[in-house]
């Protein structure tokens, strides 16, 4: 396995007297992707304040291994907050330099690589335009690329995909594979499943300030993601209830869901299907990143649980 | 302290090149130079009336003593001799306008009454115009009595009466002559350079506002959280406020520049610059410097805590009004400039700064220990500010979405 740049061990905050997040670790390597995933008010940004020394957490420690001293290698860094905007009356160009002024980045390269991502991001000729007259995606992109432009070996985006549009979306998501691929260690937090899934290598699923599901996205996939058959046509639930390794039912208008255990043999498992079923259409996948984290935020995550217990 | 000043470098290009401000910096001066100029303005349309044709009926040869002080004063008369013939001279006056008729006979300088006979329409100014007779006249009279040149002077130089107390006299009779020296001296001597620095104070502080305003921007603005991963709290704020110093100077530079020489111009009794540099100025100056500071560290602490300028009705907009309570000082300092008002001003760090630059201003011999004291009490109280305004910014500015309550600013502040 690569190296790791960033571990945070055992980390637990409280405000007042409620835990916001307890006994969090995790490591985030060179070259990969890692998500923090969870519903709103899991702890996410609390988490990721944390590692930024933005706020001071009660218990654990935050370790950056390519740094002796006890500081945070602020410039060493890119962050984009969830919270984020941009001073209102400057140009572009200016608040980026300043930024990058801020991370002790030369300022002749700083122009350079502002303008090489201002083309790469559609915004080519935008450099002497006022922030005021940016629209909200453009912005978004501005705040990215003053996230990057010091080349910082760790990259911390704080809900990176939210109010951009799909092509955005899409944008941010090549050029996020392009820093990891460059060897960039990149932590994101997000709700945008389907870019997660399609993104990160390892991910931490947390909820009300714990950890939940954590590990690398195969490994997730293969131990929670369990199989699931899906049957359009008019059938009899119960029917299909009595099938061998089924944890459980679910039914809608058209079609019907069906749970499978967690070492369930696909091929061996369709030939118990009975001839008389009403099949317009058959699927078999495996539950997606998205149904867990549903299933994590309204607490409905036991069955999978079971699931892990059957294996 | 690098990152500061990376902070404080932005603060000011970014401000230095807005346009309000800039719009500000040169309409300043420009109120200035109008202050200054408009009533000499007015006042020189006033005297372009028609010069005065004053007649003089000269008995005793005093008419070129007249003409000298008509053109030394500017009065605009016009001289004439007159014929002895006072009749005459009277019908004369009565068909005219702005024309006197003066008859200095030896008789009426005898008796000491001389009588100015003028037509219909003189102007205010002229009666007062008149009076700068009176000396010449009466030296006149005193020749004609064949004094000695010493009589003269014992005459002439009067009776004054100047109080001295013995504070000032320092108590040893040699001093007793510089003592009364000094108070004879010009009062705008302490006033130039208590001016000059009362123009810093104000100056930073106006700018110091904009720091109140420039931390609820950083917030409202959501940038805070961008620049914090590469800075510190404690940097950006101390950046805030050395920025904004430098804009508070920039704009004495250039108002300086520019009401200096107007100064020196209109001001030609008065040796301005003599007065301006002098070692006082420095104390005065720091004294400034402090005052800054202390407002500073409360503007921008109260600035992280509001989010919303506008509603910010509450108490947080009784912060920016705290600048102005030396204005309660300023009657009771002026009539006693060492009274328990005063004393007492100069004691509370908010008003402190104010107080003492007045008080500095009006007293020929400064109370060193109040000095001292005063600038005490201002530095430590600069020192705390400081360090409540970081702890205050420190929370207020990651708090998005209202203002804060003066109930948690006051848990932050015990944090």
């Amino acid at each position: 396995m690569s190296k790791a740049i960033l571990s945070v061990s055992k980390l637990g905050k409280h405000f007042k007297s409620e835990r916001v997040v307890q006994n969090i670790s995790f490591d985030v390597h060179k070259g990969e992707v890692m998500a923090i995933l969870g519903p709103n008010g899991a702890g996410k940004s609390t988490t990721i304040r944390s590692i930024m020394g933005i706020m001071y957490q009660d218990e654990g420690d935050v370790i950056f291994h390519n740094h002796d001293n006890q500081t945070i290698p602020r410039h060493k860094i890119g962050y984009l907050p969830e919270e984020r905007g941009l001073y209102k009356n400057v140009k572009v160009m200016d608040i980026l330099l300043y930024f990058a002024e801020l991370k002790d980045y030369p300022s002749k390269k700083a122009r350079q690589r502002v303008l090489h991502y201002l083309a790469k991001f559609d915004l080519e000729g935008k450099e002497n335009t006022s922030v005021e007259a940016l629209s909200k995606g453009m912005a978004q992109k501005v705040q990215f690329i003053g996230a990057i432009t010091h080349e910082p070996e760790l990259l911390i985006l704080d809900e990176p995909f939210s109010g951009l549009d799909p092509v955005s979306q899409e944008v941010f998501k090549r050029e996020i594979q392009e820093l990891a691929d460059g060897g960039t260690a990149i932590l994101l937090s997000s709700h945008q499943m389907n870019l997660v899934e399609e993104l990160c290598d390892r991910l931490f699923m947390m909820h009300k300030g714990k950890e939940v599901i954590s590990g690398a996205l195969a490994d997730v996939k293969a131990q929670y993601a369990n199989f699931k058959c899906t049957i359009y046509g008019e059938n009899d639930r119960a029917v299909l209830e009595q099938l061998p390794q089924v944890q459980r039912v679910e039914q809608d208008a058209h079609s019907l869901v069906i749970h499978l255990v967690q070492d369930v043999h696909i091929t061996r498992w369709l030939q118990n299907i009975p001839e008389e079923l009403d099949i317009q259409e058959l699927s078999i996948d495996r539950v997606s990143l998205h149904e867990i984290f549903v299933d994590v935020a309204t607490g409905n995550h036991s069955d999978q649980l079971e699931g892990v217990d059957h294996a | 302290m690098r990152n500061s000043m990376k902070v404080a470098k932005w603060e000011y290009k970014r401000n230095i090149t807005n346009k309000s401000f800039l719009i500000s910096l040169a309409l300043t001066p420009l109120l200035f130079i109008l202050f200054a100029t408009l009533p000499t303005l007015l006042a020189g349309m006033d005297s372009e009336d028609d010069p005065v044709t004053v007649y003089i009926e000269d008995e005793v040869g005093v008419t070129s003593q007249i003409e000298q002080l008509n053109q030394r004063n500017e009065m605009n008369w016009n001289i004439e001799g007159a014929p002895s013939d006072e009749e005459a001279m009277m019908e004369r006056l009565e068909g005219t306008e702005n024309t006197a008729y003066i008859p200095v006979t030896e008789s009426a300088l005898q008796e000491g009454d001389i009588p100015v006979y003028t037509s219909k329409g003189m102007s205010d100014g002229f009666s007062q115009e008149i009076r700068m007779l009176q000396q010449p006249l009466q030296s006149m009279k005193l020749q004609q009595l064949d004094l000695t040149e010493q009589e003269m002077d014992v005459i002439t130089n009067g009776v004054t009466l100047n109080s001295v107390s013995v504070e000032d006299t320092g108590g040893a009779p040699e001093q007793q002559s510089e003592g009364n020296q000094q108070v004879a001296e010009d009062p705008m001597e302490g006033v130039v350079p208590g001016a000059f620095a009362g123009i810093i104070l104000f100056s930073i502080l106006m700018t110091g506002m904009m720091i109140f305003q420039s931390a609820s921007q950083e917030k409202k603005e959501k940038v805070a959280e961008i620049v914090l991963s590469s800075l510190t709290p404690g940097e950006l704020m101390q950046g805030k406020i050395i920025g904004y110093f430098g804009l508070g100077l920039t704009q004495v530079f250039v108002w300086a520049a520019v009401a200096l020489p107007i100064a020196v111009w209109r001001l030609d009794d008065i040796p301005v610059i003599e007065y301006l540099f002098v070692p006082e100025l420095l104390l005065l100056i720091l004294i400034a410097v402090a005052g800054y500071l202390l407002f500073a560290a409360m503007f921008v602490g109260f600035g992280a805590t509001v989010e919303d300028v506008n509603s910010s009705s509450n108490f947080q907009g009784l912060v920016l009004m705290l600048p102005f309570l030396p204005f309660i000082f300023i009657g009771p300092i002026l009539a006693d400039p060492n009274g328990i008002a005063a004393v007492v001003g100069s004691y509370i760090p908010v008003t402190a700064p104010g107080v003492l630059l007045i008080r500095l201003s009006l007293l020929e011999t400064w109370p060193w220990t109040e000095i001292v004291v005063s600038l005490g009490i201002l530095l430590v109280s600069v020192w705390l500010f400081m360090k409540l305004a970081g702890k205050i910014f420190k929370v207020g500015i990651l708090m998005y979405g209202k203002n804060a309550t003066p109930a948690e600013i006051w848990k932050w502040l015990r944090a």
